[in-house]
């Protein structure tokens, strides 16, 4: 018997946001991190860091931590974003 | 009826099951060929268009259409009677407060509880009797797997995609039970959480496996309680010391012991907020002294208030078997109650 059977996705892919200009060099620059608090970020976070500003030449690095990890980040810290020349963050499981 | 999902031509059953196996659509189980007719009788019964929106998914910002919903719930083996409450589960699911995509993508492995309320649970045989929370019937075992496809196919929940649970557990196959309201004085679950009498509803809850209980040697309802109460404890300090919804089971034998005495569910709330609360230093009992720090003293309770417990009867006749059902984790994501056919964001009807 023949089956003539349907498509059960979604059939379009989630709307991505427009990427930013990448920068040509880290050099001066200002780079947040969004942490969403998890303990392994901790570790992470702190050696991006040190690694940024020593390696790289990065003038300042901006921790925010999400009040709720399994959320998107609050409105007040993606306010913040537009005063960043990068951000950073990561899932730290 | 104008569906617009791609069409696949497939020579049998078989050839069927290996296409959406092959492609990631499926729970692991065979599925039900969704064919067109099939999945026009669904939205014929809801009366709904198939690009009806049921919702979208705040996070992601992806949609999920009727027809999307009645392909998935017909793969589950839904009838069309069944798919009105698929609808509202999802309907509950996509509400701000229930924070899907935090509670499917989570490590913490939830899956969706959902308990029908109303007269529906007559109409489509959702048992809440023997096995309730087990292979009790085909209506629960039905909707419950819809939710979980339609998690996977429409939102792409899939392990190891947008689903990164450390370990899961069962109910992520399907997890639906039907309130027994003939069988007990109480108030049903919907109705003790704001939705008319009478009124046919569905409560969705981001939540772990069932934890079982067992007390058969009393009658007094504090003893009975003090037995959920010390599982929800344990859940505080094996899993999370976070307060959320928690759902508590309770089976007929237990719950004419509790009724005999005058007992309410908001009586057994109140008691079971009283009662499920540590510590912190507990932690350091169960090996996770590292985090309890300075903090010792302070007091978790397990519900922030009483009205954050669900109380549901449910259960075969015999036996002093209940269940705890803990939150995925606090309250990142609440418990949400829709009725069947309400429509959330109509305007209201002028005149």
């Amino acid at each position: 018997m023949r089956f003539a059977v349907l498509d059960p996705t979604n059939e379009r892919s989630a709307p991505l946001g427009q990427l930013a200009p990448r920068p040509g060099s880290l050099r001066g620059k200002t780079v947040g991190f969004i942490s969403n608090g998890k303990e392994g970020t901790k570790g992470f976070f702190a050696h991006l860091d040190r690694m940024l500003r020593e390696e790289f030449g990065v003038a300042q690095v901006v921790s925010r931590t999400k009040s709720n990890y399994s959320a998107p980040a609050d409105g007040w810290i993606v306010g913040e974003i537009a005063n960043w020349d990068m951000v950073v963050t990561g899932i730290g499981d | 009826m104008q569906l617009s999902s791609n069409v696949y031509e497939v020579t049998d059953i078989g050839a069927v099951q290996e296409l959406y196996h092959s492609n990631g659509w499926t729970d692991g189980l065979p599925v039900v060929p969704p064919t067109r007719e099939a999945v026009e009788a669904c939205l014929e019964w809801a009366m709904l268009s198939p690009d009806q929106l049921i919702g979208i998914e705040p996070v992601r910002a992806m949609p999920v259409t009727a027809e999307k919903l009645a392909i998935n719930a017909v793969m589950a083996g839904c009838l069309p009677m069944h798919f009105p409450v698929v609808v509202t589960a999802m309907t509950a699911m996509l509400d701000e407060k229930f924070l899907l995509h935090g509670a499917t993508a989570s490590t913490g492995g939830c899956a969706v509880f959902i308990v029908i309320n109303g007269p529906i649970r007559l109409e489509i045989g959702a048992s809440g009797g023997f096995n309730a929370l087990g292979n009790s019937d085909r209506a629960t075992a039905v909707i419950g797997r819809a939710i979980r496809l339609a998690l996977i196919n429409i939102l792409d929940v899939r392990p190891g995609e947008i689903d990164r649970s450390t370990i899961g557990h069962p109910g992520k196959f399907t997890y639906c039970v039907g309130e027994d309201e003939e069988d007990t004085t109480w108030l049903p679950l919907a109705e003790m959480r704001g939705m008319p009498p009478g009124a046919s509803s569905v409560t969705v809850m981001a939540a772990g496996a069932p934890r079982q209980i067992m007390n058969e040697w009393t009658t007094d309802p504090r003893e009975i309680l003090e037995t959920f109460a010390a599982e929800m404890r344990a859940n505080l300090r094996h899993y999370s010391l976070h307060a959320g919804n928690y759902a508590i089971i309770i089976p007929k034998q237990l719950r004419e012991h509790i009724q005999a005495a005058g007992w309410s569910k908001a009586d057994i709330a109140a008691f079971i907020h009283e009662r499920a609360r540590i510590p912190r230093r507990e932690w350091a009992d169960v090996g996770k002294g590292a985090v309890v720090r300075d903090r010792g003293d302070s007091i978790y309770p397990a519900l922030e208030s009483p009205e954050h417990l669900l109380v549901v009867a449910a259960g075969g006749p015999a036996g002093g078997f209940g269940a705890v059902i803990p939150p995925w984790l606090g309250h990142k994501s609440q418990a949400v109650t829709v009725a069947i056919g309400a429509c959330v964001d109509c305007e209201p009807p002028k005149g």
